[in-house]
């Protein structure tokens, strides 16, 4: 009887226990990666390759959501707009909505299933078959070698990334504009700057840099914290994937509260 | 292989980062084919005129806002646009900023000061700076007319109020007590008609009478006159001072009797004061008198004493050779 009332209370301690004990390990990770940064000669070679991985293979992913999404944008905003408001506002809603919310959290969502999965599976896999495990055995910096890259990959490239889904989004956004919703170019032009400002653009890339790295540092701490062989691989894939997705949306809300 | 998968990040970066600065830049207004030059106005206000807004001039855009700032000194806020520098403008251009739509967007116009010959536009003593003026919000506006419906509905309610079913009961019965307040008066004042004739007359009567008054009381003092002019005032007063003589020493006199009389008063007072403390002594039994008068026997014994002394006197009387004795030598 007295079991069944304490559970409640111990599987929130025991919950809470866990996410703490789990932010000290990514946390003692990303200062071990910190550290780790002084091994030039492990992780600079590997960069280009992890951008590739991270960013430029992204590319396409990411520019075929943002499309639909400044497709879809343009043909609510008008439907929402429909005699009421301005048909140029079109572009007002479709400018500020890519470039401060859907382009970074759409972009940081996709690649967190893509990049992060991928991230956690490799090193996942790596840990469950002891190659990790050699690494240390050869005095190799495992983290130098597998972590640094793929986190300053994330750091560099997701905004790079979400820029150019940005441009995508709200380019897709004015040609709907144009075929769809009998709008000028002018109109939607008019819309796009009318309440521009450069801070939008900051805004977008300092949320997507953020997303870049929790999205790969977590993805690392998943793999790099794999046990159990191939079925702890897909449980640390598919926790990586959700956690990051989990921080991305806290994120988001933290930056529109500390910088708007 | 490996190059050219390199090559791809490289693409990949350099295409973001152009589209980032040239779409920030275009989007900023700054990327406008042509020649531009940049012009300043101070405002006391700038409403909400962003940078990036357009520039306006005679209708047709020429340029967009490109910085708002509040001056060092805190006076103005200088706004600087880049417009086309082919654009002439008047020698006495001012800016004015105003709404663009209803939707919260401004625009600057440049123009000749005619049309806002009454704004109060802020100038400053710095060359090359517009003088301008921001016209007022939309919610300012709107407030604005809020108010004077908030104060035509309070007029409205009152007017309502005032002019009910009740009061306009109110208002024709006190019309219709009016009018017959006034035929009344009319009647009153018919009937008063011949009154105020009869009065007229009287009063006409009365003021006969007091002008023949006055003519008698004329008469009066013309004798009094007379009488003045022959002297008999001054012996009669002469007697009165004689008279007052009389009376003065008649006074004096007076006044010693009066103090003899209090003299009297005081002897007679102070008389009846010993008798009262004599008549007290009395009744309390005090002193010899009153031994008298309460015993009996005393008075029994002082009645024998003085039979025998009635008779030792008429012994004496006829034998004083028993009693008295003289003998010169």
């Amino acid at each position: 009887m007295t079991r069944v009332l304490l559970a409640p209370f111990t599987l929130l301690g025991q919950g809470s226990v866990r996410l703490m004990s789990g932010l000290g390990s990514w946390g003692r990770l990303v200062g071990d990666s910190i550290r780790a940064l002084r091994h030039l000669d492990v992780w600079v070679p590997l960069l280009v390759g992890q951008m590739r991985r991270v960013g430029a293979d992204s590319v396409p992913i990411a520019l075929f959501i943002a499309m639909f999404t400044g497709i879809v944008l343009a043909l609510q905003a008008s439907y929402t707009f429909t005699g009421a408001i301005p048909l140029y506002f079109v572009g007002v809603l479709v400018g500020k909505t890519m470039m401060l919310e859907l382009g970074p959290v759409l972009t940081g969502l996709a690649l967190s299933g893509r990049v992060g999965a991928n991230i956690s599976a490799e090193l996942g896999t790596m840990r469950v078959t002891e190659q990790i495990d050699a690494l240390e055995t050869l005095a190799y910096p495992p983290l130098a070698y597998l972590v640094v890259p793929r986190v300053l990959a994330g750091i560099v490239m997701f905004p790079l990334v979400t820029a150019l889904a940005i441009a995508v989004g709200i380019t897709s956004g004015w040609l709907t504009s144009l075929a769809l919703l009998d709008m000028t170019t002018h109109e939607f032009v008019r819309g796009l700057t009318l309440f521009f400002e450069t801070f939008d653009v900051w805004f977008a890339l300092i949320k997507a840099t953020s997303f870049g790295f929790v999205v790969t540092s977590i993805g690392c701490y998943f793999g790099f914290h794999t046990r159990g062989g191939a079925e702890g691989v897909g449980r640390s894939t598919t926790r990586a994937v959700v956690v990051s997705s989990m921080v991305i949306l806290v994120l988001d809300a933290f930056w529109a509260v500390t910088l708007l | 292989m490996n190059d050219r998968r390199d090559a791809l990040v490289g693409v990949v970066i350099l295409a973001a980062l152009v589209v980032i600065t040239l779409g920030t830049l275009w989007l900023q207004g700054v990327m406008v084919p042509g020649e531009r030059v940049d012009v300043e106005a101070a405002f006391s206000d700038v409403g909400m005129i962003q940078p990036g807004a357009g520039v306006k001039f005679r209708g047709v855009q020429i340029g967009r806002i490109r910085t708002v700032e509040v001056d060092e000194s805190g006076e103005f806020v200088r706004v600087v646009m880049r417009i086309d520098a082919e654009v002439r403008l008047p020698d006495d251009a001012v800016v004015v900023l105003s709404p663009e739509s209803m939707f919260g967007d401004w625009q600057a116009e440049i123009q000749a000061p005619g049309r806002f010959s009454e704004a109060r536009f802020t100038r400053i003593d710095e060359e090359g700076v517009l003088p301008g003026y921001a016209l007022p919000d939309i919610s300012e506006l709107t407030a604005a007319a809020d108010e004077i419906s908030d104060n035509l509905a309070s007029l409205t309610e009152r007017v309502g109020i005032a002019f009910s079913e009740e009061t306009a009961q109110n208002i024709a019965s006190l019309v219709a007590n009016v009018e017959e307040v006034t035929t009344r008066l009319a009647d009153l004042v018919d009937q008063q008609a011949a009154s105020f004739t009869e009065v007229t007359d009287g009063v006409q009567a009365a003021v006969d009478e007091i002008g023949g008054a006055a003519s008698q009381a004329q008469r009066s003092f013309a004798g009094i006159d007379s009488l003045l002019v022959r002297g008999n005032v001054e012996t009669s007063l002469m007697n009165l001072e004689t008279i007052s003589s009389n009376l003065a020493a008649l006074t004096g006199e007076l006044d010693d009797t009066n103090e003899d009389i209090r003299n009297l008063v005081l002897q007679v007072d102070s008389t009846f004061a010993r008798v009262d403390r004599v008549m007290t002594e009395v009744e309390e039994g005090d002193g010899s008198l009153a031994r008298l008068l309460r015993d009996p026997t005393l008075a029994g014994e002082l009645e024998a004493a003085a039979a025998e002394l009635t008779l030792l006197l008429e012994d004496i009387r006829e034998n004083p050779r028993r009693y008295l004795r003289l003998s010169i030598f």
